[in-house]
């Protein structure tokens, strides 16, 4: 019998302490991978916020909370221009929370033939032509039953639907398009928007023109992909850190959880690790033994975790609220990363019990018996 | 194979202000069968435990041949090779069936796995329990649990035997049949062999006896005049 079969022997043979530590382990990894995964649908969600091509830039006010709240003066528009390398540059207006029937939706101001609104795809009307009309994704269409003609009401200003559209990206379904001028009048920000995407000429080089830029205009952070969104707010800087945060309180809360378990075990065990070293086991071989219990413990614990975590993920987003923007994305490296975590404590927890084991007295112990 | 020859010499342990040992001095020649016998706390599983490396001692030295075993760095390989023990308890573990128990030792020693399964029925057979090999030792009698800690004893093919009490939990039947057993088995292999006992009835199964008496080594003729004082 090897070191593994006896070791799932023995774990067999206590299944009441086995389960109880794998279930708390499970807690701990469910948790982080939940977090993970709503972690990585929200950098998903901040990263689709602007879909930013292979010659396109876009600029944020460096210090804002979140994307959404960066404010950009359009005056930069003018010299943007006239940088060397770009071609042209846009602005863009975020309103959240100012659809009262829907909170959660994000309602873009926007020239019509400019960036993002010109690319939208129209199932049934039109783009706006004047101030006073919008077009809404064919989710929040449907969620607020609103058809064609219909008014729809943005800060007590009546704005008529001219046209649905769908273009597959779930937070821009779920959201609305108004012109430019329009948003900044509801905002009460004129001259003012919350990002500008810059198009640079075919020329340019990303790298090189995000230097210039950033250079040239102090306070403004500039990125060049959509993944690079997320360094746009603090929020999701706090969101990232939060979520390092929590692994690392598991890291701790587990650890000591399954060592305070393996600890309990190795001291119920000591004639059995005493007669083990009676035998001729060293104590290095001791200690590997309480190792692999204690870690195949926490594999176990962690691979329930993954499931739990998954299926938590979904409710954690429905509990907040924040199913419209966020879908939780669980990749392979999260359940990876929560995998290794399982490892990580199963090691750690089972360090000093297997110190113990390795220094147990078989001349005290089984004279005491 | 030879047994081992034990020189204790003037060996004593103490625990604090404790003594336990005193001064305590004896040879064994290989392939000896030593009855240690003495009253409980006289010192004898001390002793065992010294000759074993389970502990050393706090004055004088043990010599297992030409090694002096307080002074090993690394008693567990000396434990794998040389010492084989045998306790009261039997301590069996209890998730494993008789036969990986026997098998246990030489897992430490890194023996492959179809050796320690050949080695282990083999020497099951040669304790009795050829058809016990797979019962757990809760499935088994005391003193089948004490034949199989023996066989686990024997695994390393050690050439020194030490048992502590080991037929203290059996009843009169089982306690001959062990030492029965011990006896044929030195017989066989030619080990030394020192079982510590209080019980005076089964010392006519070994060579000679020492006795111990509040951790002092008494003169071979005590036992006899003065049994009252064993318990």
């Amino acid at each position: 019998m090897s070191t593994l079969e006896q070791t799932v022997s023995t774990l067999w043979g206590r299944p009441g302490r086995t389960f109880l530590t794998a279930l708390g382990t499970a807690l701990g990894i469910a948790t982080i991978v939940a977090l993970l995964a709503v972690v990585g649908g929200v950098r998903r969600t901040a990263g689709n916020l602007v879909n930013l091509g292979p010659s396109e830039l876009g600029l944020f006010q460096a210090d804002a909370a979140d994307p959404t709240t960066s404010i950009l003066s359009t005056t930069l528009i003018t010299q943007l221009d006239q940088t060397p390398g770009i071609a042209a540059a846009t602005p863009l207006v975020l309103l959240v929370g100012d659809l009262p029937q829907a909170p959660a939706a994000i309602v873009f101001g926007a020239a019509p033939h400019g960036y993002l609104a010109g690319g939208l795809v129209f199932s049934t009307g039109r783009p706006y032509r004047s101030p006073n009309e919008i077009v809404l994704g064919d989710a929040l269409a449907k969620q607020l039953h609103i058809t064609l003609g219909r008014s729809l009401a943005i800060d007590h200003r009546q704005l008529r639907v001219v046209g649905i559209y769908h273009n597959g990206i779930a937070y821009q379904d779920a959201g609305a398009f108004i012109p430019l001028a329009t948003a900044q009048a509801i905002s009460g920000r004129q001259g003012e928007a919350t990002t500008i995407v810059v198009k640079l000429d075919s020329s340019t080089r990303p790298a090189a023109a995000r230097r210039t830029i950033a250079r040239r205009f102090p306070g403004i952070l500039v990125i060049s992909d959509a993944q690079q969104a997320t360094r746009a707010g603090v929020s999701g800087q706090l969101i990232s850190q939060f979520g390092l945060v929590i692994v690392v309180i598991a890291l701790v809360i587990g650890g000591i959880g399954v060592m305070n378990t393996m600890l309990m075990a190795v001291i119920e065990r000591r004639s059995e690790f005493a007669l083990l070293s009676a035998v001729g086991f060293s104590g290095r071989q001791i200690a590997g033994r309480v190792l692999v219990e204690s870690t195949l413990t926490t594999i176990i614990g962690a691979a329930f975790g993954l499931v739990l975590g998954v299926l938590g993920a979904q409710l954690l987003v429905d509990a907040i609220g924040a199913q419209t923007f966020v879908s939780p994305q669980v990749t392979a490296w999260d359940l990876g990363r929560g995998l290794l975590v399982g490892v990580v404590l199963g090691v750690l927890g089972g360090v000093y019990p297997a110190w113990r084991a390795a220094h147990v007295s078989p001349a005290r112990v089984l004279a005491q018996h | 194979m030879a047994g081992a020859k034990v020189t204790v010499e003037h060996v004593s342990r103490a625990y604090g202000e404790a003594l336990v040992l005193t001064d305590v001095s004896f040879v064994v020649e290989p392939g000896e069968l030593i009855a240690l016998t003495g009253p409980s706390g006289s010192g004898k599983t001390t002793l065992l435990q010294l000759i074993g490396s389970l502990d050393r001692p706090t004055e004088g030295r043990i010599l297992v041949d030409d090694v002096s075993v307080g002074e090993l760095s690394h008693p567990a390989e000396y434990r794998r090779s040389t010492v084989g023990f045998v306790f009261q308890l039997h301590y069996l573990l209890p998730a494993l069936s008789a036969q990986e128990n026997v098998a246990l030792p030489l897992a430490a020693s890194r023996v492959p796995r179809h050796e320690r399964a050949e080695r282990a029925v083999e020497l099951l057979e040669q304790v009795g329990l050829a058809g016990r090999a797979r019962a757990r030792p809760a499935e088994l009698s005391g003193g089948e649990r004490q034949r199989v800690a023996i066989a686990r004893a024997l695994a390393g093919r050690p050439r020194l035997l030490l048992a502590d009490e080991p037929t203290g939990s059996l009843d009169t039947a089982a306690s001959r049949n062990v030492w029965e057993l011990l006896s044929t088995l030195r017989d066989r292999g030619g080990m030394t062999v020192i079982v510590a006992s209080h019980d005076l009835t089964l010392v006519e199964h070994t060579d000679r006896s020492l006795s111990l008496l509040d951790g002092r080594m008494r003169a071979p003729d005590q036992d006899r005049l003065e049994p009252e004082g064993i318990a």
